[in-house]
């Protein structure tokens, strides 16, 4: 594995016919195939705030409008406010005061006071005349915008008009629709109550009343607008008064055009994804739920699974036309004995072959899975009390498998180099470096336990010019033991690589 | 790419029993304050300040050229303290940096000429990007990347920021790094 902050020399191509690193890729074990990063489903696994460090269950997440409720963001520099505590003269209460006797000020008592501060630009909450606050959290006051009102009752509006909606769809339905099915709803099957599924969607409990929204005043288009101000023509405009688009995007309800109206910004939460393979629904990663893990609960990456390959430094000088070589250093990561064969990329026709079966094989997933859907979609809206889309899944959409654009620009001399490379054993790294006498072939340099560098000659293509880069493309068949099921099965794969081997020198 | 070998000589370098490599041209104040867990590589130019308070770093750690380490401070009513610094293993900070960090977890990446301002906490697996500068305090959580336009993106899980196996990536280059930083064998 190489230096993972630089590009990388070695990419693979994932099934769809992207290239990327290997630490990029994932390794899917039922299907057997590489998924990258557009051949996942990305799925929120868990929110979590990334000042504080705190998990925010998902419906809580929700409701708080997926900002932390702790934690505030500088409005000028979008940087995270401390609260600093100061000590700060408090007048005694006035009627105290009149009753121990007036103007004495030795009485006035030192409290701790807070107030919020950016480290980053020195921006201060005093800055905008929020008052200090007497704890650190939880008591700032929220930046309510003049609108509010109008927000919520236009909000609370349409999700009437909704709810009025659906019933309206679903008396429909209901009248229409005979009972046929033996089991009347999917409640019945699956056990769910349908007071629960109501629940569960944020529904009222009973539907005994109609849903009927409430009016509200439209609103009102005028002509009549405020002059501008005489002064905004004769006056210099002072732009370190001004916000700009950054900071007013930052406080979308109100816009603020002056600085001395920015109010502290909640801070937006952050997720913890897990991914799914497309094909098979299987997960591929699956993070911990604490936000301070680094550890996963289910880790498909290519690198535990797909032997590692590592362009080793390349002295030769490569010309357009002649013969060189290249040495690479493999790797295998995974706990079985591995044969590999290295031969010449799949030709056009086989690329197109290849992409045909993928095709293939997702259309009669998906066939089977939109079949299934229907299914669930009947029983769905036999049921009373809910609408087509809650329940069924999502159909899942698969990147559109492509020919790699990237060629390789040798040919290489052996038609297929064959060694196998050993299991992985951790205490080897313990182990004395004794080159153990065997038959090898010609073109393995160097072994130690599961690792092994051997010489790829290749003869770079005619045409190419100086400061061209030469890409040594192959595919590289291995064998994998899937431990998926209870017998482990032996699988050969291929995965295709290519290498930017170093630029054609200058003559 | 396979990171290539490294070669130093014996005088530049001293390398203790613990597996230490750490160059002579280095300011190492207050050495007694320091405790460098083991195949630990402190670069020549490197300062760390023990003089000011505590710096223990983990096993497998890379000090780049030039670059400090330097506890934080408090400011009280009363004047300043300094408090020691955490660094967890496998942790590389790039050349030119300056670090002032509260602490550091294990498996970070942290750029060249990166500043990383006093009292930050840097978590498990987080990436600073070369030339990033973290204003004081700052919270950088596991799978992270602090950008050098001074935003924070990512999130376990997420693949176009921080690599999903940081960990294993992170205690490979460290091992790499290591492994390829020999003493000259002619110069003997
Ligand atoms: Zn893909
Ligand atoms: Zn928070
Ligand atoms: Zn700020
Ligand atoms: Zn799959």
């Amino acid at each position: 594995m190489a230096n993972f902050m630089q590009n990388s020399v070695v990419n693979y191509a994932c099934t769809c016919g992207l290239l990327n690193p290997i630490t990029k890729l994932f390794f899917c074990r039922h299907c057997l195939k590489l998924r990258c990063g557009f051949c996942v489903c990305h799925e929120v696994d868990s929110h979590f705030c990334s000042n504080c460090l705190e998990n925010i269950p998902s419906s809580e997440a929700k409701h708080k409008k997926n900002c932390c409720t702790n934690c505030f963001n500088c409005p000028c520099c979008q940087h995270t406010l401390s609260a600093r505590a100061t000590m700060v003269v408090v007048p005694k209460k006035t009627d105290e005061t009149t009753k121990e006797g007036e103007g004495d000020s030795a009485k006035a008592v030192t409290r701790k006071m807070y107030y919020l501060s950016c480290l980053g630009c020195r921006w201060t909450s005093r800055d905008v005349g929020i008052p200090d606050q007497t704890v650190a959290t939880g008591a700032w006051p929220e930046n309510e915008c003049s609108y509010q009102t109008r927000f919520n009752a236009l909000l609370e509006y349409y999700q009437a008009v909704v709810l009025q909606d659906k019933q309206e769809k679903q008396e429909y339905i209901r009248r229409k629709t005979p009972k046929t099915h033996k089991f009347p709803s999917l409640t019945d099957r699956t056990g769910l109550t349908v007071s629960m599924i109501r629940r569960q969607i944020g529904w009222p409990d009973k539907n005994t009343q109609k849903a009927k929204p409430v009016n509200i005043s439209p609103s009102l288009a005028t002509d009549e607008l405020d002059e501008l101000p005489a002064d905004i023509f004769t006056q210099p405009i002072n732009l370190r008064n001004v916000t700009n688009i950054k900071q007013r995007h930052g406080q979308p309800s109100d816009q603020p055009f002056n600085v001395n109206k920015l109010y502290p910004q909640r801070r937006i939460l952050w997720i913890k994804r897990s991914l799914r393979c497309r094909q098979c629904e299987h997960n591929v990663i699956k993070p911990e739920y604490h936000p301070t893990s680094v550890k996963y609960r289910i880790q498909l990456f290519a690198n535990y699974h797909v032997p590692d390959v590592l362009l080793v430094q390349n002295e030769q000088i490569l010309r357009a036309g002649q013969s060189s070589y290249i040495v690479l250093k493999l790797t295998n990561p995974t706990l079985h004995d591995v044969s590999i064969t290295i031969k010449e990329l799949p030709t056009l026709a086989e690329e197109l072959q290849m992409i045909e079966e993928f095709k293939l094989a997702c259309k009669i997933k998906e066939n089977t899975a939109t079949s299934a859907a229907a299914e669930s979609l009947k029983s769905i809206t036999s049921s009373p009390s809910l609408t087509s889309t809650t329940l069924s899944r999502q159909a899942s959409l698969i990147e559109e498998p492509r020919l790699v654009e990237q060629k390789s620009n040798v040919k290489l001399h052996e038609n297929e180099l064959k060694f196998v490379l050993n299991q992985r054993d951790d205490s080897s790294e313990f182990d004395e470096d004794v080159q153990t006498p065997r038959e090898e072939p010609e073109f393995i340099i160097w072994r130690k336990s599961n690792r092994a560098s051997i010489r790829l000659n290749f003869t770079t293509d005619e045409s190419l010019q100086a400061g061209d880069m030469v890409k040594v493309g192959f595919t590289m068949e291995y064998t994998y033991v899937n431990t998926v099921s209870n017998t482990p099965t032996t699988h050969t794969l291929s995965a295709r690589v290519f290498i930017d081997a170093g630029k054609i020198a200058d003559e | 790419m396979e990171i290539a070998d490294t070669y130093y000589s014996k005088d530049e370098y001293v390398e203790t029993a613990s597996g230490n490599k750490v160059s002579r041209q280095t300011v190492l104040c207050g050495s007694q304050n320091i405790v460098l867990n083991g195949k630990v590589v402190v670069q020549t130019g490197a300062i760390i300040r023990g003089d000011l308070a505590n710096v223990r770093t983990g096993r497998y750690c890379v000090i780049s050229k030039n670059a400090v380490i330097r506890p934080p401070y408090k400011q009280f009513s009363k004047g300043i303290a300094f408090f020691p610094m955490h660094i967890g293993d496998h942790v590389f900070i790039g050349e030119g940096a300056v670090v002032s960090a509260s602490s550091i977890g294990s498996f970070v990446y942290i750029g060249k000429n990166a500043i990383i301002g006093r009292r930050c906490a840097l978590k498990d697996c987080c990436i600073i990007e070369d030339g990033a500068v973290l204003p004081p305090e700052t919270t950088v959580a596991s799978y992270m990347r602090y950008t050098a336009k001074g935003t924070i993106e990512g999130g376990q899980g997420n693949p176009n920021f921080v690599p999903a196996a940081m960990q294993d990536q992170m205690v490979e280059y460290t091992k790499s790094f290591y492994e390829h930083f020999l003493r000259n064998p002619q110069a003997g």
